[in-house]
């Protein structure tokens, strides 16, 4: 932990993650979560928050919110997860169900749907973008881009369901990537 | 979409399709790879394929708010649950919203508190070498999956694909906050440019 800080108590983690929801409206959770845990409050020097976002994104589960488990769960095990978790998403997750009750009750009125016919055009874009995101990393290594390519005509054209998916290409990716010695 | 004729809706007010709707998400939340994205087709044929809380159009208007709301947009799922009980009034839309959440989170982050209290022995292993390396591409073609099946049930004319394919390569050359995109896109959509 970094040097001359106290552990945070349950509260202060509740408090500290809910800062960090409430900064990152509008974007960029990542680097508010940074900015707030370890510069403004130094509960963590800066290689301890990125051992810890390196878990965050290895483990299943949504990256930002395995971030807060992380912090929370690190400083007061399993109910400082629940603390910072809970600091994470009560704000956010109050205002989404308001505008998802705005939207069931709403959305019949056709000056709203014509926005959101507008509106999900781009929320498409983006949802076609994440793969072009992180596929640079790969475009060099001809036997990942092959598990890539099978796996997106598993789903898209055989119709393969994600849990048999990854039960299968998961373990012949790992085998065929596990640490070799020396030779790798 | 004949798919209505099909499929019946599931009431919450029968608790055995209560617990096998929570059961359904609890046993995705650990096949989450790379954030939560993965699980978008998955969710898509539970909500509308299976369960029938929603049309395919509403899913692609959900998936568009829970990227335009502040926070995670893996809530996604508080609005699915929300989705499969709202029409048997508000409160009930909200407690299925928050149960759908709690499920989807719960065994995920049950592991990662382990992984935090392990960390340096999982960090070390070969195992999470070739979980990294191998896992990434299989996310890769997922992700692709995925942003092509949001594509289709968002798009049905070409005005529409143009719009998305602009956000798309603009998402990937500038660092423009995609509420702008959504912005301008809705007022697109005000305006009778696009439409569905």
């Amino acid at each position: 932990m970094a040097d001359g800080a106290a552990q945070p108590t349950h509260w202060q983690l509740f408090i500290g993650m809910q800062q960090v929801a409430l900064s990152s409206f509008g974007g960029g959770l990542s680097a508010w979560s940074e900015r707030i845990v370890v510069e403004q409050r130094q509960w963590m020097t800066k290689e301890e928050f990125i051992t810890g976002l390196t878990v965050a994104r290895l483990f299943p589960g949504p990256n930002q919110i395995n971030m807060a488990v992380y912090i929370g769960s690190r400083f007061r095990g399993l109910t400082g997860a629940i603390a910072a978790l809970f600091g994470m998403l009560l704000l956010p997750f109050s205002l989404l169900m308001l505008l998802g009750l705005g939207y069931f009750y709403l959305h019949e009125i056709l000056a709203v749907d014509r926005v959101l016919a507008g509106v999900i055009t781009a929320s498409a874009g983006m949802a076609l973008s994440m793969g072009f995101k992180i596929a640079g990393a790969y475009s060099r290594d001809p036997v990942a881009m092959l598990l890539a390519g099978a796996s997106f005509l598993a789903m898209t054209v055989f119709h393969v369901r994600l849990v048999p998916l990854v039960l299968v290409a998961g373990p012949l990716a790992m085998a065929w990537y596990w640490p070799r010695g020396e030779q790798r | 979409m004949s798919a209505t004729a099909v499929c019946h809706a599931v009431q919450l007010g029968d608790w055995r399709q209560l617990l096998a709707v929570i059961w359904d998400f609890l046993s995705l939340s650990l096949f989450s790879l790379g954030g939560g994205n993965t699980l978008l087709t998955e969710y898509h044929r539970m909500a509308v394929d299976q369960y029938c809380w929603l049309s395919s159009r509403q899913f692609a208007d959900i998936y568009a708010i829970a990227e335009a709301a502040p926070g995670p947009s893996s809530m996604i799922v508080g609005l699915l649950g929300m989705g499969a009980a709202v029409k048997e009034g508000p409160l009930w839309g909200l407690f299925s919203g928050l149960m759908a959440e709690i499920a989807i989170l719960l065994p995920s982050t049950l592991l990662m508190v382990a992984a935090a209290l392990s960390w340096n022995r999982t960090l070390n292993s070969p195992g999470r070498v070739a979980f990294e390396r191998g896992l990434g591409p299989v996310t890769l073609g997922i992700l692709f999956a995925v942003g092509l099946k949001i594509l289709r049930i968002s798009d049905h004319d070409t005005p529409a694909y143009a719009v998305s394919l602009v956000v798309c390569v603009l998402m990937l050359r500038t660092k423009i906050s995609p509420l702008w995109f959504m912005a301008v896109a809705g007022l697109m959509g005000a305006l009778g440019l696009v439409n569905r």
